[in-house]
């Protein structure tokens, strides 16, 4: 059942769209900082009426910055201007963008799982309804065009459970689109791809391309360069805030948008200053043939002493990688052996016991028990040191805790008696970290060690990173921040589509090799 | 961070202690004939000590964030197999004993495999038990309510006196040591609270939940299996005291969560949240006489706590600007506010 793209696309004039003429997405001279930082710098863009405008930029380019400022949760800096349909926006007001036709897509999209397409549609805009009652011809008949507008052959009575991710997509697109909600002229799209496999992404373009037909102006962001020149009118590349180019997409070759992704720095001039030869020691960790999730095939060997990076975009399978190395997740395929032993998955307590640790990219969730005391938290893997029948000894417990607090710099200093929640990002990821060191692990695994970490704890947390590696563990972080990889790392793994698609070390690992081997996919 | 506790008077985690020191003052001056006796004091001790027991039991799995809603039933069913044994089958005490608390045992390992292997959620898989144990019981009685052994170690193995206080109330401190060193002193009682605050954080940090969740489950089931045979001995068998027991226990369990360890389940904040509402009833029960004291109280003391609790955590969530995990770095950097969150002790051993 896939989408296909509707016959003939709506007359945007007989749709009444606001503002006549004027372009769906006017910035200018768009400034925002946080603190410091400067987050956006003199941004202009255009979006214009029917057009698929692609927005393309690394990490930490200001791409998410410039969507949040359009749908009201960030108030730039004086001096700026935003037009939708020729009305200016009012900045951090999300009623107001809504009301002047912002229309977002997120990667979390919002659906009910357990109710039906035609429900999930009405949601936000309130059902139809006389005396109280639903009508529900009427809403199956509205839902039908909705789902028509966009292309989507979709029985509007199914439940939202069943479907695969990019219809679900499309679906949100769909809701986003509906006249009653008011009229739209501009949908942002946040890296809708990001989470599906290739096979999808064909058809939730068609969508994309189907809902710019409605008159709309659409600006896409994304990661891969493919989907840019599949359906983009326009490309707009930022980069440290600033707008490097705005170019048609006809003119444009994937060598250009590399360069202007990725700036000057092309010429792999300054490769790795850390990208130490890695020591010579039999590999403690080999995975092979791994696959979970996203995941499609991970072959890696670690050696006692080395510091290897998972790079990769969102959806490339990286984030799933260390998971399934450990065991925290049910691996669909593939062997880990760990000095030769295999680690049966599903095991965490085994995995512990061979010397494996892993550091989830998730604290809350996964990483940490928030409510737990600090000290508590740092001894839960290995409590029999502490263990002296019949009690537990709480003053050694408290006395190693603050040693640790003080060797990685924790603050409040020595208050290790806290509940893990009232520290801050920084120091609950340095006793997280401290809890693996610990236990001197054999194999570290780092999913997004230093992820929402402020600078100064980053730098430790890489420290003890890097000490642990001298120390004979067998080190594997996985990060979306590909400069920490590569500073950190002797040897950094790329993954696109589920795959290792390069093992780059020594002179040929840098910043633009690692980012051209994650971008460089070919859908 | 402000990390230096800023002196207090503890009104915060030893509310329940001034509440109880409230109540005692309270009726001391209104009613100072009937209340200020070492009456008063014994009977409120050992009325409250099966339904401590109970609470107790009930706090051992909801520190692995468990509920264990077939503890009234397991308590009945307990009461009548005891008495059933001695009196229908001539058991002597001993065996009987014995028998019921390991049956009791069984019916907690069967709820634990329930909710541990079968992954039923702990509410749903103990209120299905708990009237299947009712249907047990009613099978084991018989039509009618059993008569009493008549034996005087039966009677003498709850009600004998000690310093003036029927010995249940030292059973009921006993055990309530022995569980607070379980969960405040041993690994286990760690496993157990980490597997209540974050199950899969635990999990991933090598605690087998499944394991504790199932030995807790047991735990509370083999501590009704006790409280049930304490209550024969103490007040004869009855079919419906159990049912009884539930809320209070919860309120109790719940209300003492907000003492000495805000936040955590705790075996001495729950005996202090027991016996403060106890005085209380017991007090406007000599001065009214009323019959619906204790479920109106026991109601409204579920209530307030979890309400107080709720409230608690809304505040400290508007004090402390949530970190957003979707930001992008170029706000991360920024956006660390170490130490916004107060700072408040909140630790197990105490």
């Amino acid at each position: 059942m896939g989408p296909r793209l509707s016959a003939g696309a709506t007359d945007s004039a007989a749709r009444g769209i606001p503002g006549g003429r004027a372009p769906a997405l006017e910035v200018s001279g768009l400034r925002m900082a946080f603190g410091p930082t400067v987050a956006l710098d003199d941004v202009a863009l255009t979006v214009e009426r029917g057009q698929v405008h692609a927005l393309l930029g690394e990490n930490g380019s200001g791409k998410s910055t410039l969507i949040k400022i359009l749908a009201g949760y960030h108030r730039p800096d004086p001096g700026g201007r935003v037009l939708v349909a020729g009305r200016a926006l009012s900045f951090g007001n999300p009623v107001n963008a809504a009301s002047l036709g912002c229309r977002f897509v997120h990667q979390d999209l919002g659906l009910v799982d357990t109710l039906s397409v035609a429900e999930n549609l009405f949601l936000t805009s309130g059902f139809p309804a006389r005396w109280g009652t639903i009508r529900w011809a009427r809403l199956l008949r509205a839902a039908r065009d909705d789902l028509a507008r966009v292309g989507l052959d979709l029985d509007p009575r199914q439940p939202v459970a069943g479907l695969s991710p990019a219809v679900r997509t499309g679906l949100a697109v769909a809701r986003a689109l509906r006249p009653g909600a008011g009229n739209v002229a501009l949908l942002v799209l946040d890296e809708p791809t990001a989470t599906l496999p290739d096979d999808e992404v064909r058809q939730l373009l068609a969508t994309v391309r189907a809902a710019a037909a409605t008159g709309a102006g659409v600006l896409y962001v994304t990661h891969h360069l493919d989907e840019v020149f599949d359906i983009a009118d326009v490309a707009t590349v930022l980069r440290d805030g600033r707008v490097v180019a705005s170019s048609a997409v006809p003119d444009l070759t994937r060598t250009r948008l590399v360069n202007q992704l990725l700036g000057s720095e092309l010429d792999e001039a300054h490769a790795s200053s850390q990208a130490l030869p890695p020591p010579r020691a039999n590999a403690v960790l080999r995975v092979h043939d791994l696959a979970a999730g996203q995941l499609r095939s991970l072959s890696l060997q670690v050696r006692a002493g080395e510091l290897v990076g998972i790079a990769g975009l969102t959806g490339s399978g990286r984030e799933s990688a260390l998971a399934a190395v450990f065991g925290a997740v049910h691996p669909e395929g593939g062997d880990v052996l760990v000095d030769s032993t295999p680690l049966r998955p599903g095991h965490p307590r085994r995995a512990i016991d061979a010397g494996v640790a892993y550091l989830p990219a998730d604290r809350k969730a996964h990483g940490g028990i928030m409510s737990l005391p600090a000290a508590a938290n740092l001894t839960l893997p290995d409590l029999r040191a502490l263990w002296r029948p019949p009690m537990l000894r709480l003053g050694a417990e408290r006395v190693e805790a603050r040693s640790w607090f003080s060797r990685l710099d924790v603050r409040p200093a020595g208050a290790v008696h806290l509940p893990l929640a009232a520290l801050s990002g920084g120091n609950q990821q340095k006793v997280l970290l401290a809890k693996w060191l610990r236990c001197r692990p054999r194999v570290l695994l780092l999913d997004e060690p230093t992820q929402g970490v402020d600078i100064g704890a980053k730098a430790q947390i890489h420290q003890r990173i890097v000490a642990a590696a001298d120390d004979g563990a067998a080190v594997v972080v996985s990060s979306a921040d590909v400069d920490e990889l590569v500073a950190l790392c002797h040897r950094v793994v790329v993954l696109r589509g589920g795959h290792a698609v390069a093992d780059l070390s020594g002179p040929a690992l840098s910043v633009p090799a690692v980012n051209r081997a994650a971008l460089a996919a070919e859908r | 961070m402000s990390s230096r506790r800023r002196p207090s008077l503890g009104l915060d985690r030893f509310s329940g202690l001034y509440l109880w020191a409230l109540f005692v003052a309270v009726f001391a001056i209104w009613v100072p004939h009937l209340f200020l006796t070492a009456g008063t004091v014994h009977s409120v001790a050992a009325q409250q000590a099966i339904a401590a027991i109970v609470a107790i039991a009930v706090l051992v799995p909801l520190a692995g964030g468990t509920y264990d809603l077939s503890v009234g039933a397991t308590v009945n069913f307990a009461t009548i197999m005891v008495t059933v044994l001695q009196s229908n089958h001539s058991w002597s005490m001993w065996p009987a004993i014995i028998a019921t608390v390991l049956l009791c045992a069984l019916i907690g390992a069967v709820n634990g495999l329930i909710v541990v292997v079968g992954r039923v959620n702990s509410f749903i898989a103990t209120l299905g038990s708990a009237s299947v144990i009712a249907a047990f019981q009613a099978i084991t009685a018989g039509q009618a309510q059993p008569l009493p052994p008549t034996s005087t170690a039966w009677s003498a193995l709850t009600q004998r006196e000690v310093l003036g206080f029927q010995i249940i109330v030292f059973y009921m401190l006993a055990i309530a040591v022995v569980v607070w060193w379980g969960l405040a002193r041993t690994p286990a009682g760690r496993y157990l609270y980490a597997v209540g605050g974050n199950a899969e954080a635990a999990r991933l940090s090598g605690v087998r939940t499944g394991r504790w969740t199932w030995l807790a489950l047991t735990t509370s089931a083999t501590l009704c299996g006790v409280a049930g045979v304490f209550y024969a001995s103490l007040s004869g068998p009855s079919l419906t005291f159990g049912g009884a027991l539930l809320l209070p226990a919860f309120a109790a369990v719940f209300l003492g969560s907000t003492q000495l360890t805000p936040g955590h389940v705790n075996v001495w904040g729950t005996l202090i949240a027991l016996y403060a509402l106890a005085t209380g009833i017991k007090g406007l029960q000599l001065v009214t006489g009323v019959q619906w004291l204790p479920d109106m109280f026991n109601g409204l003391a579920l209530l307030s706590a979890v309400s107080f609790a709720v409230w608690r955590q809304q505040g400290r969530g508007r004090r402390r600007p949530r970190p957003a995990r979707d930001t992008t770095d170029e706000e991360a950097s920024g956006r660390e506010q170490p130490g916004a969150a107060r700072p408040q002790e909140l630790s197990l051993n105490q």
